[in-house]
């Protein structure tokens, strides 16, 4: 076992181990009510689906819609809603749906309400999993066929998304405003109040047929302001805090009566290069710029001084936990500024009167754009990686958009060289950022921008078909780690800088909190207060 | 009276139509696209370019612009300013709906910031050069100088963490209101005590002062009934400005004290394009700031009644 994977192991036994209860004999409250300070009120209507709204805000969406297929907390699959699965051929998967399960409103969970959730995400685009219009046929009550639009035989790790949370048929019919004061899943929690931008309540679901919930009722409480969520935390107004600021995690952690829970990596930092930027974002197209970027970049001290030792040097982007044994194959790159100089004195680049290298009388002068999913998340890592770079002899002009729209924007006109971005794995396909992100064969259903802008073209191409098409799941993580090594270690397109965690705070009183790595999927099912 | 008025409403349409055609302008000028972020927010994927242009064209998104401004015109004559790419409210509801949050803390904000300004304006003018006058100087310097973000973390450590008084964040109750009130009312209140004091000063000054005085009428009787009043023409177009932005919405504290007013919803509404909504604010905003301001006007004929003869006579 390498340093590396050792290490990135500890980090996951260690934030579990912090997340577990407590030894002593700690004792239930009478009042078993969890006030949860979560971020702002992002309730949105899909225009089909209206359910999809409250996905985003993450917990309650969780605790009201259940997917057919989970996610584990090592991203491995669980039965859900659906107890088995198998793929049948000609792009088919046959799901065995549970029995005796009913949604919040009595109505009976069957085939026809996974029909009816399938059609409206059909109508709503098909998300990463093409589903297309009659892709869900029912064969009887508690048997349903999905055949995705597109050949995808990942269709299983992609329906864990709650976005493909199955709604009661026949449900949401109202306008905006009334939509979500209905939604209605088969979920260990129901509904009870939404008060909008203020807070929803839902209470423990007594006809749940999995394992009942401890707690009678969760409080979510709309907090958009991170600082504002740990106040009220130390004011003991709510007992859970969402995303605690790396900044106050450790003085929280100090703070008697509180603890702070962090969990596995689920979430990256990452630089991307453009190679395919048009003048005068053409310096990324030469790979000896690309390695020495690579090399340049102390990520350890970035670990260190940007996210505070709240997230771990990570080599591969995809969670280490989804790769298993074939992490390996992602070599990553050591930081080694003499070596980054020589590879650029050996590309012909040399240094200038200022320090910053010319060759044929252009500087290597590059442009990072920061942006996305805010700015605010990468801070002050720009900066510091401007200063590792001009030590290479590299120039880093570091533009910074307003919001998330101007960044996209930025995207789409290609012009940046290097573009900072943090993003999350929510679902079990090892291959879904490497996919969505660097993919770029010609006419491809899910073209986009940074395809145009970062994929590496035909071979890369062919390991994501490969991964589109496996059945088999080790060699799906075999393709997915090989995908990655090439866009890091072969092509240094990527440069993976951490592998981040959530940070969550709590009351000493909150007992039996597994953190889940991708928030989306976190489940409150096993909380309870004690005395 | 009544013609003033209304040609002061009157006065409304040509500057809505001229703010709005401003804000129509810089929307269309702005990076970002809402279809875009439409799409972004709906799936797990980035959309592809095929999607966002059939979604551009379905919001009517790739006609030319004066076009698109002249169905929104059309549109918003009749009273309907659209819906919310966002949530798929209707802008007027989605408005209406977060109002009441911002006009209960822009209020009462507005009110405290007069309750502590005026007697302490009056006070530093009247002890003019005294320690009560420094006082007061140095307050208002430091209360203009505090950033709202920041007064509003200190309230919170002393009042909700500290002393466990008031609630951190929320709506709801009146103990609610208190801080979001309190953070916005201490900047204005430093500014409105230092406008007291000079515009009282210089009305001191006046002849009409020195006749009240001559007259032998004691000191609270020449402040109260004859030196206040026109004084306070300044204070209240100082005021009618600030109730004007704060009923606009205040999205820091707002965001702070999870307030669910309208700046935090507009601020998103910004970040996400979501124009429909920005074109409804902006018109929004003009109607409130020409009402306060005639309000303000009105204020003025009450408090000097040379400007009522002005008005009369216009």
């Amino acid at each position: 076992m390498t340093d590396k994977l050792r290490g990135m192991l500890a980090a996951v036994v260690v934030a579990a181990l912090a997340a577990t209860v407590p030894a002593g004999a700690q004792t239930p409250a009478a009042k078993q009510e969890l006030v949860v300070a979560i971020g702002a009120d992002t309730y949105r209507l899909d225009r089909v689906r209206g359910d999809v709204a409250l996905s985003r805000v993450g917990g309650p969406a969780k605790t009201i819609f259940e997917t057919l297929v989970r996610l584990g907390r090592t991203y491995q699959l669980e039965p859900g809603l659906a107890t088995s699965w198998e793929f049948v051929g000609r792009n088919t998967w046959r799901l065995t749906l549970r029995r005796g399960v009913r949604f919040h409103n009595g109505q009976p969970f069957t085939a026809a309400a996974v029909k009816w959730t399938f059609d409206r995400i059909a109508q709503a685009g098909g998300g990463t999993a093409a589903i297309g219009e009659g892709s869900a046929k029912i064969v009887d009550d508690f048997t349903v066929d999905i055949t995705p639009a597109t050949p995808n035989v990942r269709l299983i790790e992609q329906i864990v998304h709650p976005t493909y949370g199955i709604v009661a048929p026949n449900t949401f019919p109202g306008p905006a405003t009334e939509a979500a004061s209905r939604p209605t899943g088969t979920g260990p929690f129901r509904l009870v109040e939404y008060v909008r931008g203020n807070r929803l309540v839902v209470e423990g679901n007594p006809d749940y047929w999995g394992a009942k919930p401890r707690l009678q009722r969760i409080t979510f409480r709309f907090m958009p302001d991170a600082n504002t969520r740990v106040l009220g935390l130390r004011s003991r107004e709510v007992d859970f805090a969402v995303a605690v600021p790396r900044e106050i995690a450790n003085e929280l952690e100090r703070t008697p009566g509180m603890r702070v829970v962090r969990s596995p990596v689920g979430q990256y930092e990452a630089v991307y290069i453009a190679i395919h930027g048009r003048e005068p974002y053409v310096l990324g197209r030469e790979k000896a710029v690309r390695q020495a970027l690579s090399l340049a970049i102390d990520k350890a001290a970035v670990v260190r001084n940007v996210w505070q030792n709240n997230a771990i040097v990570s080599q591969t982007m995809i969670p280490p936990s989804m790769l298993g044994e074939h992490t390996r194959i992602v070599k990553g790159t050591p930081y080694d500024p003499a070596a980054a100089r020589r590879i650029l004195d050996e590309a012909g680049w040399r240094s200038g009167p200022d320090g910053i290298r010319e060759k044929g009388g252009r500087r290597l002068s590059l442009v990072m754009v920061v942006g996305f999913p805010n700015a605010e998340i990468h801070r002050p890592f720009p900066e510091l990686a401007q200063g590792m770079l001009r030590q290479v002899g590299i120039e880093v002009r570091i533009l910074i958009t307003p919001d998330v729209s101007s960044y996209e924007t930025q995207l789409g006109k290609g012009e940046g060289d290097l573009w900072v971005e943090a993003g999350n794995q929510n679902d079990a396909n090892p291959c879904f950022l490497p996919d969505l992100l660097f993919y770029s064969k010609p006419g491809a259903r899910q073209e986009n921008e940074y395809g145009l802008l970062f994929g590496p073209g035909p071979v890369f191409d062919r390991l994501i078909e490969v991964c589109r098409t496996t059945a088999d799941p080790e060699r799906l993580r075999e393709v997915a780690a090989q995908a990655m090594a090439l866009l890091i270690d072969q092509e240094a397109i990527v440069v993976p800088i951490a592998g981040t965690f959530n940070v969550l705070g709590l009351s000493e009183r909150v007992q039996g909190f597994l953190p889940h790595p991708s928030g989306l999927n976190q489940g409150w099912e096993a909380v309870w207060i004690s005395n | 009276m009544l013609p003033y008025i209304g040609r002061r409403i009157l006065n409304l349409v040509p500057v809505l139509l001229g703010i709005s055609l401003l804000a129509f302008s810089l929307s269309a000028l702005a990076p970002g696209d809402p279809a875009l972020r439409i799409l972004r927010l709906q799936s797990d994927a980035p959309p592809t370019r095929a999607a966002v242009q059939k979604l551009r064209a379905e919001l009517g998104l790739d006609a030319p612009f004066p076009l698109r401004y002249l169905r929104w015109l059309q549109d918003a004559a009749r009273g309907d300013l659209g819906e919310s790419y966002r949530t798929g409210e209707p802008v007027l509801r989605a408005l209406a709906l977060r109002f009441p949050a911002t006009a209960q803390v822009a209020v009462a904000s507005t009110l405290l910031a007069l309750v502590i300004s005026l007697p302490l304006g009056v006070f530093s003018a009247v002890r003019r050069n005294a320690p009560v006058d420094h006082a007061s100087r140095i307050w208002a310097l430091v209360g203009a100088s505090m950033p709202s973000f920041w007064l509003a973390y200190v309230l919170i450590l002393m009042f909700s963490v500290g002393l466990r008084l008031l609630p951190v964040a929320g709506h709801g109750t009146l103990a609610h209101l208190v801080l979001p009130s309190v953070t916005l009312a201490l900047g204005g209140a430093a500014t409105l005590t230092r406008l007291t004091r000079s515009s009282l000063l210089e009305t001191l000054g006046e002849d009409f002062v020195r006749t009240a005085r001559a007259k032998g009428l004691g000191s609270f009787s020449v402040i109260a009934r004859h030196a206040l009043q026109p004084g306070l023409i300044p204070v209240v177009t100082a005021l009618g400005i600030r109730l004007g932005h704060l009923l606009a919405g205040a999205a820091i504290v707002e965001t702070v004290f999870a307030w669910p007013g309208i700046g935090k919803f507009v601020v998103d509404s910004i970040y996400d394009r979501d124009y429909p909504v920005i074109q409804g604010f902006v018109l929004f905003t003009g109607i409130v700031f020409v009402l306060v301001n005639l309000l303000v006007d009105l204020l003025y004929v009450w408090i000097d009644p040379r400007i009522r003869i002005e008005a009369g006579r216009g």
